[in-house]
């Protein structure tokens, strides 16, 4: 056995080495932080000095309402931008796959605009948008004698809002994979099924649903880490208001960490942040592989 | 086979190399810093951060004027008359909302800058943090002679002087005068450098008239008076509002006493004009910085400003860059009838940076600019605080007498307590709670003094000035 492993090692070995740059990095910028991160977590850092406190920065973070309120924020930011992502990219790219080249080229191209567009600049659009004192739909509004709603400053407006910000500029990169996924799906099974008789919805929910499935599991994944990580729409166009009622846990994190200057705290939610990563991504993950075993 | 191997190995090996040496550059150039022999001295190089101040070496309008002329033109004197070093000043400006941020990070990572110029009460808590240098050493006597004692006060923490005073800047209303003329409150116009100060019950009456009788063809979209919450940005003035029916604010041990009658009168009084829509929309999601661009625009006839922000207004107008309009000042009023007033004591700072020959020409530099007698006339933008300064231009400046006379209202609105900058993070939610009709008055002052006593609190355990 110790044999058989030596003499696999030995011929790998390039193998290794070619990685090895790569391996080198990502354990210095990636696995190193996340364990210091997890060290940090435990200790209370004042500008010069570090003392160990246990538990006490996740007691603290437990017993606060805001990191309550950015929790759930946080997770109906997820539940809902992901699902409103995957039903709508799978309702363009169903609707357009099979259509003329440059039609489905259009498609892509303007909903993929948004996505190449800096997160930052749409914000500051939006903002200028929606901002209701000088903003352009209240004074529209306004001018055509519409009442107001202040869409960033009201309890129950600003998480849609945000949510369809958010959305917009996720979803061209979806809807690309779909199509790109959904072309690829062999024309034999299409014309198989016109020949049974299918109909339309039957071929999207019969045939395509199922065979893009493993893009699927990626569009969400990745949506997913995106949007837990959520911060530049929060931080330009709210700033976590009105009263924390669009704070989320990047941007809890981010005022602990550079705002208040409570280093521990702010590790302690990256810490609980990552384990919600990985508790998420297990299932899928493991979804994957088991696809591509079969 | 063997060749093949050979050959990827050899390219590993090369990729890792370069990575090594793309690491190890940095450390190779190091000794590039004593390569100044031309000049015989010792290279020094200094980082000054500022947030904005005023623009030009000494006025608004001089060609290319920007917020960090004075600065690059003190430096550059500052390199052809010191003695000890060769000196580069690296002078950068950083926005306000973003300075805590860039500091903490900066603190942290073991890069602060040299020397910062900014308000002192947004500093404040570096010193209690023992970021900063005592500047004890660079304040001599002629300056304690020409600068009067509260701005030393203001700049003290314990025993030590952290920031070497320049100018400062009275916080007050302005107001646009053309915008109350077509409404017809001519009556409650004031002098063009007079600091006007109008009774709570007239205060109101404007406001009341600007809404209803400002003519809506001329003034589209435009509203009676400035209100934001979104941010810390501005909130002196929101405190200001909250003192306005007599509460103290803080009680003597530094802890806020705002849970009480004459607070909850303030809030309430504040939630009234917003619900009345005598103030702009959203105040919730509005910052002081909406707030300033929409007086510029008209859309505000009374807004919050500075001395400084003010001289900038009447620069831009000058300019051409803003429409010219009538704008003068006004007192925030009271129910006493005493008008409330305060001012920002804006200086510079040392970072404790460990690099002691930093440390000397930083201190040697904020000295120089505080007080070489051409370079401390600059104070002029905002309100000097040397005396000398302050009389020099006193007729050039009709307003530095107004500012004079009104300074007996003055109240200290940071009451000197450590974690000043973290109590400002509690303010705005609960402003915001409070217009988007969240929490009662009752619920806001009493959850605001919870949560500040508590930020106090901790900040006085961690405070290198109170556990010396």
């Amino acid at each position: 056995m110790m044999k058989i492993n030596k003499k696999s090692l030995k011929q790998n070995l390039t193998g290794y080495l070619f990685i090895m740059p790569q391996l080198l990095l990502f354990l210095i910028f990636m696995v190193y932080p996340i364990f210091e991160g997890i060290r940090l977590s435990l200790y209370k850092i004042d500008y010069k000095t570090e003392t160990f406190v246990g538990l006490q920065n996740y007691i603290t973070l437990f017993k606060d309402p805001v990191f309550t309120q950015a929790t759930i924020n946080t997770i109906i930011f997820v539940v809902c931008i992901v699902a409103l992502t995957v039903v709508f990219a799978l309702f363009v790219a169903s609707a357009v796959f099979d259509k003329d080249a440059r039609y489905v080229s259009f498609i892509r191209g303007s909903y993929y605009i948004p996505v190449m567009v800096s997160m930052v600049v749409m914000s500051m659009i939006w903002s200028f948008l929606l901002n209701p004192a000088n903003g352009l739909i209240p004074y529209l509004a306004r001018q055509a004698g519409l009442p107001t709603v202040n869409f960033l400053g009201n309890r129950s407006l600003v998480k849609p809002v945000i949510i369809f910000i958010t959305f917009t500029t996720n979803v061209g990169q979806a809807i690309i994979l779909y199509i790109a996924a959904m072309i690829g799906v062999p024309k034999e099974i299409f014309e198989a099924a016109e020949v049974d008789g299918a109909n339309r919805l039957e071929v999207i929910f019969k045939i395509l649903i199922p065979l893009v499935r493993p893009t699927t599991i990626y569009i969400t994944i990745i949506n997913i880490i995106a949007v837990l990580k959520i911060f530049v729409v929060i931080q330009l166009l709210t700033g976590g208001g009105p009263n924390n009622a669009s704070t989320t846990l990047m941007y809890y994190l981010y005022n602990n960490a550079f705002k208040y200057n409570r280093l521990g705290v702010a590790s302690a939610v990256g810490v609980i942040m990552f384990i919600i990563t990985l508790i998420l991504s297990v299932p899928q993950l493991r979804a994957m592989f088991r696809g591509q075993e079969q | 086979m063997l060749r093949k191997r050979l050959v990827a190995l050899l390219m590993v090996s090369i990729l890792m190399l370069t990575l090594v040496v793309g690491c190890g550059q940095k450390a190779e150039n190091k000794p590039d810093a004593e390569g100044a022999k031309d000049t015989g001295k010792e290279k020094v190089e200094i980082s000054l951060w500022l947030t904005p101040q005023w623009k030009g070496v000494f006025e608004a309008n001089e060609e290319g004027a920007d917020y960090d002329s004075f600065f690059k033109y003190a430096a550059k004197r500052f390199s052809e008359e010191y003695e000890d070093y060769d000196v580069t000043v690296d002078v950068q400006v950083i926005a306000g909302d973003q300075r805590d941020e860039l500091l903490n990070v900066n603190l942290n990572g073991g890069t602060p800058p040299d020397i910062f110029y900014e308000s002192v009460f947004a500093m404040g808590d570096y010193a209690h943090r023992g970021a900063l240098v005592p500047l004890n050493d660079i304040v001599d006597d002629t300056a304690k002679k020409d600068i009067a004692q509260n701005f030393w006060d203001v700049v003290t923490f314990g025993d030590d002087i952290y920031f070497y005073p320049f100018s400062h800047m009275p916080g007050t209303l302005v107001y646009n005068a053309d915008m109350f003329r077509a409404a017809g409150l001519d009556e409650y116009i004031g002098g063009e450098n007079e600091i006007k100060t109008w009774s709570l019950e007239e205060f109101e009456k404007i406001l009341n008239t600007l809404k209803t009788k400002l003519p809506k063809d001329k003034y589209t979209n435009a509203y009676p008076m400035a209100l934001f919450a979104l941010n810390n940005q501005g909130d002196t003035w929101n405190l200001a509002y909250l003192r306005m029916f007599g509460n103290k604010f803080f009680d003597e041990d530094g802890n806020i006493i705002l849970n009480d009658e004459k607070g909850v009168k303030a809030v309430k009084w504040l939630k009234k004009i917003y619900d009345a829509g005598l103030t702009n929309p959203g105040a919730e999601s509005v910052s002081s910085n909406d707030c300033n661009a929409m007086f510029q625009n008209q859309q505000l006839a009374i807004s919050f400003t500075n001395s400084v922000l003010f001289n900038n207004l009447k620069a831009d107008m000058e300019s051409g860059k803003v429409a010219k309009f009538d704008a003068r000042l006004a007192n925030i009023p009271s129910e006493s009838g005493e008008p409330l007033t305060f001012t920002y004591v804006t200086g510079s700072c040392v970072f404790n940076t460990n690099d002691e020959t930093r440390m000397k020409v930083s201190k040697d530099f904020v000295k120089f600019f505080s007080s070489d007698p051409e370079l401390v006339k600059a104070s002029k933008n905002g309100v000097p605080v040397r005396t000398s300064v302050a009389e020099e231009f006193k007729s050039e400046k009709p307003l530095f007498e107004a500012y004079d006379k009104n300074s007996k209202y003055l109240f200290n609105f940071t009451g000197n307590v450590p974690g000043y900058s973290e109590l400002r993070q509690v303010l705005y939610p609960e402003l915001q709670a409070l217009y988007t009709g969240e929490k009662t008055p009752e619920q806001v002052v009493k959850d605001y003094q919870t949560k500040g006593n508590e930020v106090i609190q901790n900040a006085k355990k961690n405070s290198v000035i109170y556990n010396k």
